[in-house]
């Protein structure tokens, strides 16, 4: 018990009305890579927005490194160490790849309101956002604006954005959602060199990435967890492949 | 370094232009000027939320009102108030004002955060035109003394001297207008501007997205609030009508519309077309604003960016044609 | 009746008469905005362009009737040509609702100047018609005629909007657009059409409440001043595109109006707008609203 970095208990969540959480429980273990499945619209997404703090839990817990941060908001989970990635993307427009990721720097290095120094003269902040950039080999396009980059590109910004802060646990909802083959190659290749020694929790639909990055896989169906458990068990559960063809129920 | 050396020659030229303009444009184009400089504070001071917070404001005369009153209230009810202490608390008083309002203004956005400050607005309008005792009513505060600018040991500037006075609003007008840039220019800066963008990501980066909001309405409301100041100081009577109207709310938007907004200067351009197209067109009709009314939708309708994209945009395409030129004869 | 109580009742008619009118203003602002999403901020400017409109009317013809009709009549052409030509065009550009908001204050503005120009900045006083001035006597009390005429009229149009939103086809296509405006526009209808309609009829019944306002204000430049503020306290309180809201609040600001004048006239005006930021702090959707934008 005491290993594991994130925890739900029982937890439930409703968009008035419509039941979608219907008591997840759901353990991750510190360093591990856990992958959460399920057909459309079993409810990951909504996990992950009650987890990082978007919407409170209609009832239940969630626990981050042995703390209940349920209704904490998403700044202050961000601060103790969770970070967030979307299943739509979700960057900063109009800013450019540089300026994008410097905004998670900044925070990393707790410059949150500072109005007395030029940004472009934190020489540390400008050296570790080129670092960044580097590393996610976006530093040829630093000067683009983020909508004006490519599909494949613009998706790396978006799990960048997550990490950018340095995040002990990062949560991503689907990086490589509507990627080609190709760019989905690669997108894997980034996520397991940028969440190398750090606790991921990965929603995605493309088996063949579920099965190459995770340790561990909870399915996930009707707002329920259907099952948990290593790559080769879920593999063969037979519940799990009712589920996702559509006359399983729980 | 170029840009270093084209920045100096810009600012030598302003300066010459800005120094001489008094003494070639006679008293009553001076004061004009005293005008487009406040005015272009003013409006500055609102596109900091229209164009960096992006979020449009329908009541940002309630803080150029509380700069306006406070100072002539101190000028009025206090013998020989100094004039810098009077600026700046009324810069103060306005800032807090935002910072009061704000619990309440960072928690909406889009159409219902223009309600809620022209309800603010209209509230700040009607309390003041109601407590005539303090204020005047519609017929506000007059007949205060404008103290003189003291320089002690050096010199004693007299505020009622057209020339000194434009000379002073100039260069607070320009401190002020610098101050913001800079601002734009640092972390805080740019976190508003995400905020602009996309304020659940920002929030999900770790910073708190209501206390930044906070702190950018405090800070545009204080130069707002060193605007009215300078009204108040210029014309010598402040009235609800003068300062709290719901038209001092609009006419910085369409200064911000017209010249540009998304840009930290089109709304100087803009504050410079707006009162010198007035000025002109004052001179053939009583209904000025008819003109700028029509200019507006015409902005809005065609040239939505502002004469500053338009010129960006004429510069570029002509910079493309020489290109595309050069590139034919290179062919 | 005891004079106290008579004077109640007269305050109470005289809240009820200024209510129905800014019900009428308010219902065409709420449902532009529900179906379309703007902020309609010439919507007074409509009212106060109708009460000209009659002035007009009534110099030339020498008839209130004919200017009850015609006014409001030419108002929705001028709300048509303006929907049609302006905001649409905005729409498209994309600045989402800055563009729209500033679109329609540069139309309020144009129109406000384009009055002062045409008619100057002197109040022109339209004549009650013979047959409503004077006073009627029910139960021992006595009203002014005109005032009960303005109610009555008032609920003629309010049953007449009722028929057509609830009782025609066209009316459901409009309330399904305000709850669910992408729903509609993907059934195949020409919702462009539909929007004219709605911005027509909005600006109409704008159109007829500043007629009717006409001889009871006198025609002058600031005429929609207060009924236009009013009008967003309204649409803001009552919920952005709600109906029911729009009639709830302002029979209660109407009669807010009147009790406030009577018993605490510094701080009626106040109230109102503390009401609205209140309101619109805690509850930015108003309370009948449905739709978060
Ligand atoms: N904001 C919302 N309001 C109302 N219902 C919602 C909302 N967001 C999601 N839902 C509903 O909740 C259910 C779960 O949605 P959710 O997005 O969590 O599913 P998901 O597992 O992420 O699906 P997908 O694989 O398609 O991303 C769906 O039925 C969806 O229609
Ligand atoms: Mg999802």
């Amino acid at each position: 018990m005491s290993t594991s970095i994130l925890e739900t208990k029982d937890l439930f969540y409703d968009y008035s009305g419509l039941q979608v959480l219907t008591g997840v429980n759901l353990q991750v273990e510190k360093g591990e890579r856990h992958a959460i499945i399920g057909p459309n619209g079993a409810g990951k997404t909504t996990l992950f927005n009650v987890i990082t703090g978007l919407y409170a839990p209609c009832r239940g817990k969630v626990i981050f490194k042995g703390q209940n941060v349920s209704g904490f908001k998403p700044h202050k989970l961000s601060r103790l160490g969770m970070g967030r990635s979307f299943q739509i993307t979700s960057t900063f427009h109009n800013l450019t790849a540089f300026e994008n990721i410097r905004m998670g720097v900044l925070s990393r290095m707790g410059i949150r309101f500072n109005m007395f120094q030029r940004v472009d003269k934190l020489k540390d902040v400008t050296r570790e956002t080129d670092v960044v950039l580097r590393r996610i080999n976006l530093h040829r396009e630093s000067a683009v604006p983020a909508n004006a980059l490519s599909y494949g590109k613009h998706r790396a910004l978006e799990v960048s954005l997550a990490m950018s802060t340095n995040p002990d646990l990062v949560m991503l909802d689907e990086p490589t959602a509507g990627m080609s083959r190709d760019e989905t190659h690669s997108a894997v290749d980034l996520i397991r060199r940028l969440t190398e020694g750090k606790t991921m929790v990965i929603v995605e639909h493309d088996m063949d990435v579920v099965f190459s990055l995770a340790d561990r896989i909870t399915v996930l169906h009707h707002g329920k967890v259907l099952a948990v458990g290593a790559p080769n068990e879920i593999k063969n559960m037979q519940e799990v492949k009712d589920a996702y063809l559509g006359h399983g129920g729980v | 370094m170029n840009k270093f050396v084209r920045n100096l020659i810009m600012w030598v030229v302003f300066l010459a232009v800005a120094g001489a303009a008094p003494h070639v444009l006679g008293i009553v184009k001076t004061n004009v000027l005293v005008e487009l400089a406040t005015f272009a504070l003013f409006a500055v001071s609102l596109n900091l939320l229209l164009s960096f917070t992006g979020v449009l404001s329908f009541g940002h005369a309630l803080f150029y009102g509380v700069g306006a009153y406070t100072t002539a209230l101190l000028l009025y009810h206090v013998e020989g108030f100094p004039l810098i202490p009077a600026l700046l608390l009324s810069g103060l008083a306005a800032g807090l004002a935002g910072l009061i309002l704000s619990p309440l203004l960072v928690r909406v956005t889009g159409t219902a955060f223009a309600m809620l400050t022209l309800a603010f607005g209209q509230l700040m309008y009607i309390l003041c035109l109601k407590f005539r005792e303090v204020t005047g009513g519609e017929d506000g505060v007059a007949g205060y003394d404008i103290p003189p600018l003291n320089i002690p040991g050096v010199a004693s500037l007299d505020m009622l001297d057209s020339t000194v006075f434009y000379y002073f609003t100039v260069v607070v007008c320009v401190i002020g207008i610098m101050i913001m840039w800079f601002f734009t220019k640092t972390p805080l800066g740019q976190v508003v501007v995400g905020i602009r963008d996309n304020s659940l990501r920002v929030d999900y980066l770790g910073y708190r997205v209501r206390h930044t909001k906070a702190i950018i309405f405090a800070l545009s409301g204080f130069f707002a609030g060193i605007a009215g100041s300078l009204f108040a100081l210029f014309q010598g009577v402040v009235s609800t009508d003068g300062v709290l109207h719901v038209m001092v709310s609009f006419y910085p938007i369409m200064a911000i519309l017209i010249g540009g907004i998304g840009t930290f200067f089109g709304p100087i351009l803009g504050s410079g077309i707006l009162i010198v197209l007035e000025d002109m067109i004052m001179r053939y009709t009583e209904r000025a604003e008819l003109v700028t009314g029509l200019l507006f939708i015409i902005v809005v309708l065609y040239v939505p960016g502002g004469f500053v994209w338009l010129w960006m945009g004429l510069v570029a395409r002509f910079k493309a044609r020489k290109l595309r030129m050069s590139k034919e004869v290179e062919a | 009746m005891s004079p106290v109580t008579a004077m109640y009742v007269a305050q109470a008619i005289h809240g009820l008469t200024y209510g129905m009118l800014l019900f009428l203003v308010a219902s065409g602002l709420t449902l532009i905005f529900g179906m379309m999403g703007i902020l309609n901020l010439a919507h007074a400017s409509f009212f106060m362009l109708s009460a000209y409109f009659c002035y007009q009317v009534v110099a030339w013809t020498d008839s209130f009737w004919i200017a009850l009709i015609l006014a409001p009549i030419g108002t929705g052409l001028v709300g048509i040509i303006v929907e049609r030509f302006l905001l649409r065009k905005v729409q498209k550009l994309g600045l989402g609702h800055i563009g729209d908001l500033l679109l329609t204050l540069g139309i309020a503005l144009v129109i406000s100047e384009a009055v002062k120009t045409i008619w100057g900045t002197e109040s022109h006083q339209v004549l009650i018609p013979p047959s409503l001035q004077g006073l009627v006597t029910v139960a021992g009390l006595e009203y002014p005629i005109y005032r009960l005429f303005i109610i009555g009229l008032s609920l003629v149009i309010l049953g007449a909007l009722a028929f057509i939103l609830f009782k025609t086809r066209l009316g459901m296509i409009i309330r399904a657009a305000v709850s669910d405006r992408d729903m509609v526009s993907a059934l195949g209808i020409n919702m462009p059409r539909v929007f004219m309609f709605v911005f027509g009829v909005g600006t109409l019944m704008a159109g007829v409440a500043g007629v009717a306002a006409a001889p009871m204000l006198t025609v002058f430049p600031g005429l929609a001043d207060q009924i236009g503020l009013d009008a967003f306290v309204v649409v803001v309180v009552g919920g952005f595109g709600s109906l029911l809201g729009a009639v709830v609040v302002s029979l209660f600001l109407g009669e807010l109006n009147s009790f406030g004048i009577q018993f605490i006239p510094r701080l009626a005006p106040v109230l109102v707008f503390l009401f609205m930021a209140l309101v619109l702090s805690f509850k930015p959707m108003g309370f009948f609203g449905e739709r978060d934008e």
